[in-house]
This record gives structure tokens, sequence and C-alpha cells, in this order.
């Protein structure tokens, strides 16, 4: 049971689990991921049911990546907590600990005092103990690999909670109008350009957020990169479309209303008569012969719309081309065609509280604790007048450092006496 | 104008690579020493451009391959100049220079216009993002240098200088360690810009995927190096071998597997 628990928590398991990770993450970027049985039947023609068998078309949602993650974040857990104890207990009396320690490298005076100069250059602690002093530095060094341990399983941990707790909505929504969410939560769109006034691209929307209990946020400016945060609601420009926009009026009556129209609909008051609208292009090309060829997608702005609609006149249909600022009579309806209308594709998520703040502060955690394990690595080294020995938990930047700088002392010597 | 600058630096960074390969092979100090001063030259037009274009693009001079891939070169020559600087590691440079020349040279293949900054990288995130992920891969890719010095030194020399290379295995792990400080910054500020901007902190995209790969390949080097029985020889082998994989998330993923950070 002891070997078991010594093989979870070491060093050779986490290595051993790091590796799989790895290993599935490649499978899983070479095999493109949930795309359905049948893309993979028909680009993975002779393997496709080993491969859906196996689970690779979802090797990160899949029991063998879970497990590997669950087992990490065990070894994780237990070399963390055990190794805490260690570090606090190897900090205790280290200055004294080491001044008992006989010399590891042999100096002559020289070497001696160039080694004290150098760590005093460092900004050491001093202190004294008989004829042997001891040189001491970034205490706090001994926590980097604990700090950092504790910041990853964190990271695993909140990571999936912000992964996979919020709920999230794609919606598209024309400006003028509002969104309500299943607990009463209100969204209202009050504008939408696809770009600004110089002509560049920068899909914002204008929206503010209403909640149940009363709250309701100013209106803001939402674009890709700046989302609204109000409540636990986060608001996101996603997508957007363009949709044309057609005044109707009927003659007799004088009454008008307004229609925006994003997919192929008829416009009539009698079920005979009217305007089948089917398309809205961004733009067209005349030809020499006065034909048009028809432009069908862009990624800005409508430059030149163009509406294709057909003309149902007592059963018999025209197709005509309509531009804005244009108006066709049907019977005693008139179709005014406006400017098209931008719209924004929403995404709506809603996060439970503190999932993201407590993701962010162990992110905080872990640079932390890196920068603590890589750049204040604790200095510990005794000097009595024969020699020196350099301890602590990570001895090797400060062994490499003088071991450096005696040898150019040496040849420094040996330079002068030639 | 630019362009001049820009394979000017190129050609300099040739000539000192060469130098130094002939310095180092015919040991001739004067030879290292013009490589050096040929480099520092090189360095300086190459400092200039990124500048220079930064100006002109009115941003920090990140945004696509080209840019990134003259970062790249960039991050190199600066580590390389400030290791030698003050760690006096001038053995690095015969590896090192050519890698410099062989990244900007990549860049050169690349559209080099200067392009309107698309709306999903007007972020403030861009530049800790990308700045770290540009410094992260130049570190390794020093630290493959300093591996393969290793490698040569101690196959060349039948007594090689034992303190030489426990001070290259060293400096690999200490640029490693500079390298996998900064690819954590980047994936971790790359998570942030996107929940962000496309609502989750992680998609699973190829390049987040293969990032993580890198960290993990030099997460398992940094423990590996922990052990009291580690071979410095077959730790030299690793940081070499895993140069590849570097390159592969800096130039391979984007060409071979379109995603969310295709972005030319």
């Amino acid at each position: 049971m002891k070997k078991v628990f010594n093989f979870l928590r070491s060093m050779r398991f986490g290595i051993i689990l790091l590796l799989l990770i790895a290993a599935c993450s490649v499978v899983g970027s070479v095999i493109p991921q949930d795309r359905g049985a049948a893309w993979y039947a028909q680009n993975y023609t002779s393997i496709h049911a080993y491969l859906l068998m196996l689970g690779l078309d979802h090797v990160f949602r899949g029991w063998f990546f879970i497990t590997l993650l669950v087992l990490l974040c065990l070894n994780l857990s237990l070399c963390s907590i055990l190794r805490i104890r260690t570090v606090v207990k190897s900090g205790e009396k280290a200055e004294e600990k080491i001044a008992r320690l006989p010399d590891a490298v042999k100096l002559d005076a020289e070497g001696v005092s160039l080694l004290k100069e150098h760590l005093q250059s460092l900004h050491c602690r001093e202190t004294a103990f008989g004829d042997a002093t001891v040189y001491s530095k970034n205490g706090i060094g001994r926590y980097g690999t604990f700090i950092t341990h504790l910041a990853i399983l964190l990271t695993v941990i909140f990571g999936a909670a912000a992964l996979y707790s919020p709920t999230v909505i794609d919606q598209s929504c024309l400006p003028g109008e509002a969104l309500t969410m299943e607990d009463g939560t209100q969204i209202e769109v009050q504008s939408f350009h696809i770009e600004n006034e110089l002509g560049d691209l920068d899909f914002e929307s204008v929206l503010r957020v209403a909640l149940p209990d009363g709250r309701v946020s100013d209106w803001r400016p939402v674009s890709v990169n700046h989302p609204l945060s109000f409540g636990h609601y986060k608001i996101y420009q996603q997508t957007y479309g363009t949709a044309g926009s057609v005044t109707v009026r009927n003659l007799s009556t004088g009454g008008a209303d307004d229609f925006t129209l994003t997919e192929s609909c008829f416009l009539t008051s009698d079920g005979v008569n009217g305007v089948w609208y089917e398309a809205l292009y961004p733009g067209y090309l005349r030809d020499e012969d006065g034909g048009f060829t028809l432009i069908t997608s862009t990624s800005g702005s409508y430059t030149d719309p163009v509406y294709q609609i057909l003309l149902a006149t007592d059963g018999e249909y025209t197709p005509v081309l309509a531009f804005p600022g244009e108006d066709l009579t049907v019977g005693e309806m008139e179709y005014a065609f406006n400017d098209p209308v931008e719209y924004p594709g929403l995404r709506i998520k809603r996060t439970p509280p503190l999932v993201n703040a407590l993701l962010c502060a162990s992110f905080v955690l872990m640079i932390l604790g890196l920068y603590i394990t890589f750049f204040l690595q604790p200095v510990l080294v005794k000097t009595d007048p024969e020699g020196y020995i350099v301890g602590g938990p990570k001895p090797e930047t400060m062994r490499m450092e003088l071991g450096l700088l005696l040898r150019e002392h040496e040849r420094d010597k040996e330079a002068s006496s030639c | 104008m630019l362009n001049i600058i820009f394979f000017a630096a190129l050609v300099l960074y040739f000539a000192a690579s060469v130098l130094e390969f002939a310095g180092v092979s015919f040991k001739k100090e004067k030879l290292l020493k013009a490589a050096w001063w040929i480099f520092v030259a090189g360095f300086a037009l190459h400092t200039a451009y990124f500048i220079a274009r930064g100006v002109k693009a009115g941003r920090v001079p990140l945004a696509n391959q080209f840019e990134f891939s003259m970062a790249f070169s960039w991050g190199i020559a600066a580590l390389l100049i400030m290791f030698q600087k003050r760690l006096h590691a001038e053995w690095l440079s015969v590896a090192a220079m050519p890698m410099a020349f062989l990244v900007l040279s990549y860049a050169a293949l690349k559209p080099m216009e200067i392009t309107e900054l698309m709306p999903a990288l007007k972020s403030t995130w861009f530049v800790f993002h990308i700045g770290s992920a540009m410094f992260s891969y130049s570190a390794f890719v020093l630290a493959g240098c300093a591996g393969l010095r290793y490698l040569l030194m101690s196959r060349k020399d039948k007594e090689p200088d034992e303190l030489k290379l426990r001070q290259m295995d060293f400096m690999a792990y200490r640029l490693i360690a500079l390298g996998f400080l900064l690819l954590t910054v980047t994936i971790l500020s790359g998570a942030i810009w996107a929940e962000q901007a496309w609502s989750s902190f992680w998609t699973w995209d190829p390049k987040e995927v293969w990032a993580l790969i890198t960290w993990i390949i030099y997460a398992v080097y940094l423990h590996l190096h922990l052990r009291k029985n580690a071979n410095a020889k077959m730790l030299a082998w690793y940081v070499v071998i895993a140069v590849p994989v570097v390159l592969f998330t800096f130039a391979g993923v984007n060409t071979l597997m379109p995603g969310l950070h295709s972005y030319g």
C-alpha cells in the first residue's frame, strides 16, 4: 500500500502522466475533433471504425484523457501537500545546520576573500558562527515549487469549472429589439455597425442588460475583445448579418409597416399579389450590355446592396432586382426598399460567481510560483578561512556561479604570473 | 528603405555565422571577434528595422507570420548578446548565430507588406501574449544551441573541460527556465484573452494544444534536470530534440493545422 502511495506521489508518475497527456494531445490535434461519424467515414475510410471505437474523434472529452487529468490532480495534490512539511522543515535553522557542515571546496585566503566580496555584492544576509560566516538570501525561494504545483492543481480544477459550468447561448438580435433570457434578464440592442466612420471593420453593438432584480446597466459598446459584463452575464460580439428593410404602404388607407427581412418571405395583403423577398446581395457588377452580376459575399458593410425579389401579380411571378430608395407598386400596396440593416450575432454566457476570478487568481499564483522557483532561488553559503560549501534546497545555481567566479580568478592569476 | 535595412541585417547575420564557424573550426581569435562585431552590427540594423516597422505600422510588429518570425530571430539575437555579455558564453554563438540567420531567412520568405491589424488582434493582451511567446521560443532555441554545443564538445574532446560542460548544461537549464516561465505567461495570457474574445479560456485549438505540448515537454525536462542522477548528455540530447517541437508550434501548426490562430 505504501509502495502504491509513494508511486502516486512520485515525480516519475507525474512525468509519465505528463507524457501521456502530451501524446493524447498530439493525437487530438492531428485528427480533427468532433466532426461526426459521417465525416470520419468519408475522410478515414479504412480506419474510421477503429477511430470511432477508440474515441479518437473526441480525445479531449474522452474517458482516457479525463482519467489522466484526474490522476495528475491526485499526483499534484499528494506531492504539494506532502512537500510543504519538508519545505518548512528544511528552512528551520538552515544557517545553523550548514555552519556545522565541512567545506566542500578548499580555498586559499585570497579565494575566500573574493568569495565573500562576491556574496556581499549579492546583498546576502551575513550570520557569524565562530570563524565561519553563513551568507543567505531569498528564503522565499524554497516555497517556489510548492506554490507552482499548487497553482497548477488549482488551474486544472478551476479551469475545468470555467470550461464546463457556464451556460452559453448564441442569438441574433436586430437593433431596437431585446432578447429575454430564461431567468428574465433582458438584453437590449440599441445599434450595431460593421464598419466605423473611417470604413475600418469594428463590429460594434451598443447594448444594455436589465437583470430580474431591477438592476440595469448603462448603454455600453460591445465589440470583438470587448464583451459586456453585468451580473453573472457576459455578452460577446460573436457574428453579424445584414438584413433587408422594406416599408409596405397601403395606398388606399395610407397605413404603413416596416419589415426587417432576414430570410425569404412573401409580403402580401391578399395572399396572391405582392413581393416575394428572396435575398439581399452586398453589391453587383454591371456588364457592357446592361446585365448584372451579383456579388454574393463581403466581409464588410454592403456597398451597393441589391434586393432580389419576385413580383407576384395574379399568380404570375416576375424576377426583379430592386435597389435601396426604389418603390414598387403591386395592386394597392407600395413597397419601398430601404437601406439594409446590420445586426449582431451575440454570444451570451452566464457563469457561476467567482469561477473566473478563482481561475485568474490561480494563473497569477502559477506565474508567481515559477518566478520564485527560477529567479529567487535560495542562497545559502558557508565560508570559513579554509573554503566554502553551498547548501539549501537548490544549490546548483550558486555552485555554478561561484565555480565560474573562482575559475576566472585562477585564470587571471595564471595570466598575471605569466 | 525599410527592406534594405532588413536584408542588410540578414546578410550581416549570414556573414557573422560563416566567420564564427570558420573561427571555431580554425581556432582563429580574430575571426571570432570579427564575427561577433558583425553580428552586433546586424542586430543593430535588425533592431532599427523592428522599431521603424512598428512606427510605420502604428503598432507592435507581431501581427503575422513575417513579423513574428522577424521578432523571433530578433529575440534569439538579443538573448545571445545578453547572455554573452553577462555570462561570457562565447561558445553559444557558433550554434546561435546561424539560428538567428535561419529564422530571419524564414521571415524573408513570407509576405512583408504592413497590414491593418484585424479586430480580433486589437487587444491589450496582444503584446503580452505574443511578446512572451517570441521570447520563450527564442530561449528554447538558444537552449537547444547550448545542448548542441554540449554534445559537440563532449564528442570532440577526449577529456572535455568538465566545468565548461557543466556551464553549458546549466546555461541550457537557465534558458529553459526563462522560456518556460514566458511560455506559461503566453498560455495564461492567451487563455484570458481567449475568454475576452471567444468566450472560452481554452478551445483545444491546434495552436493551444501544441503550446501545451511544448510546455509539457519542457516541464518534463525541468523535472529530469532535478533528479540527482540526471545524465547531462541525455538532457543535452533532450533539449536539441525539443527544438523541432518549438519550431513546429511556431510555424508548422499555422501552416498544417488551420484554426483560430491562423492570422496569416
